[in-house]
């Protein structure tokens, strides 16, 4: 089974996971994820460059601290 | 911050959106025909509980009971908001007729005059002769009342009549991401049909001021807002609770929330893609169509209170876990994406937006769904909460009681 992630808004860069299936690599929407990412948590829908705005409810929520990756974890660690 | 407009809900819901309502008083509409017993003051509050059930059993027909707490020992504001809130109530749209109870004479003909065209009877207790008599007035009361509401009918009312008060209570992820955002396109469908919509918690919007900022008609009510947030974030702090530095908690890390605007957007993608037109203090009513502020204690129970004594006629609740508040005048749709809450309290949930979660829902049809759960309830179906008969009514105090 592919993984359920869910995307706000449009205009949105990130979606949230919600299920519990961290061993898979797809998403239902066809996106491919790079990592295990957990339930609650972001994958990027697009490469996001360093200091470009991370968009969720087509709002900036923060910037990213270094280029990220399409399918990437997005949190503390890139994002801020 | 873009501006896309809300994606059109199905053509068949947008079109002509209305509802069967009572007419009232200046054009006003209500979505239930309540026979209210209102206690100003808690010392009348058994007097007025024996009435209610007296007249109930006498009558087959339930009475809204609405309790009082202090009165006498307020200060200032706190006892000028507590009367005008009590007086609001009264006039609610969704009170057809009320039976007040005072405790003192001149308070209760201080009271009278100010209802002129609706049914309202005021009385005092202590112009009883003991408790039987006291009760037996008032459930006499209440039966003279209810045949002033016997033959209204409802009528067919605009969407543009309806104003909405939006919560939310045991907020967790599935709420941030599927029960808000629902609630947030249903909003957009609302003021695009002319409705109000308030929203109120101050200090859910701490950390939410850039949003404020892009989502208001002018800077000067976006400065309201912002403003609002400020002095309660400065008190919040004078408790050594200092908000907007341990926020996102490392039990919100953990979840996956990465800033604090993210936490407070979880929240506040209740408004839509809409723009605030005012803010509004305690229980103030807006004063056109749109998307307005209330500045109130985050207490559920309480800041529903405000935006109900500013007329709201219906509530919206978004949950994650479950929180059984609700409001007993306004309607209150307890609406919810969390699989394992909707399977545990399906007696307690209006609207179920799980399938929001595997996939098999997607948002805008979770905003139909709740659009069509409010046209219902609008109409009259009764909600959960109203089922239960749960509910509170709680006014803030700022000052100390005497």
């Amino acid at each position: 089974m592919s993984r359920i992630s869910l995307t706000v808004h449009p205009s949105d860069n990130v979606s949230t996971l919600l299920d519990f299936q961290t061993d898979e690599r797809t998403t239902r929407d066809g996106l491919l994820l790079r990592e295990s990412i957990p339930f609650g948590h972001k994958v990027a829908r697009q490469e996001i460059a360093e200091g470009q705005a991370v968009i969720k409810y087509g709002v900036a929520i923060g910037k990213a601290t270094k280029t990220i990756q399409s399918g990437e974890h997005v949190h503390v660690h890139n994002c801020c | 911050m873009s501006t896309i407009a809300a994606k059109p809900l199905s053509t068949a819901m947008r079109d002509g959106l209305s509802f069967m309502g009572f007419l009232r008083q200046g054009g006003l509409v209500g979505v239930r025909n309540h026979l209210a017993v209102i206690s100003t003051v808690a010392l009348c509050n058994r007097i007025a509980e024996l009435a209610a059930q007296r007249y109930e059993a006498g009558n087959g027909e339930s009475v809204l009971q609405i309790k009082g707490e202090f009165q006498r020992g307020l200060q200032l504001a706190d006892a000028q908001l507590q009367n005008q809130v009590i007086r609001q109530l009264i006039e609610h749209p969704n009170i057809g007729a009320a039976l007040v109870l005072c405790h003192d004479r001149r308070s209760a003909q201080a009271l009278q005059k100010l209802f002129s065209g609706k049914p309202v009877e005021v009385l005092a207790v202590m112009d009883g002769e003991g408790v039987e008599n006291t009760v037996d007035l008032a459930s006499l009361a209440l039966k003279r009342l209810s045949q002033q509401i016997l033959g209204q009918v409802r009528v067919p009312c605009p969407f543009s009549k309806l104003t909405f008060a939006l919560e939310c209570g045991g907020s967790d992820a599935s709420s941030a991401v599927c029960s808000n955002p629902a609630v947030g396109q249903f909003v957009d469908v609302a003021i695009a049909h002319g409705a109000r919509v308030i929203v109120s918690e101050t200090a859910e919007f701490i950390g939410g001021e850039e949003v404020i900022r892009a989502q208001s008609i002018s800077p000067e009510i976006a400065q309201s807002i912002i403003n609002c947030i400020a002095i309660t974030e400065a008190r919040m702090a004078g408790d050594g609770d200092h908000y907007r530095g341990v926020n996102p908690t490392a039990e919100n890390i953990e979840a996956g929330l990465t800033t604090l605007i993210e936490k407070t957007m979880g929240a506040v993608c209740k408004i839509g893609n809409s723009n605030f037109e005012g803010c509004l203090s305690f229980g103030q009513s807006p004063t056109g169509p749109g998307l307005y502020f209330m500045d109130t204690p985050f207490f559920s129970p309480c800041s529903i209170t405000g935006m109900v004594a500013a007329g709201a006629q219906i509530t919206l609740f978004s949950m994650g876990v479950f929180n059984p508040s609700g409001n007993p005048l306004a309607p209150t749709l307890k609406i919810c994406g969390n699989p394992q809450t909707v399977k545990n309290w399906s007696d307690g949930i209006d609207v179920n937006l799980s399938s929001l979660i595997t996939g098999e829902m997607s948002l805008d049809e979770g905003g139909n769904q709740v659009l069509q759960a409010v046209v219902d309830t609008a109409n009259g179906l009764v909600t959960k909460t109203e089922k239960w008969g749960e509910g509170q009514f709680i006014i803030p105090r700022s000052l100390p009681v005497f």
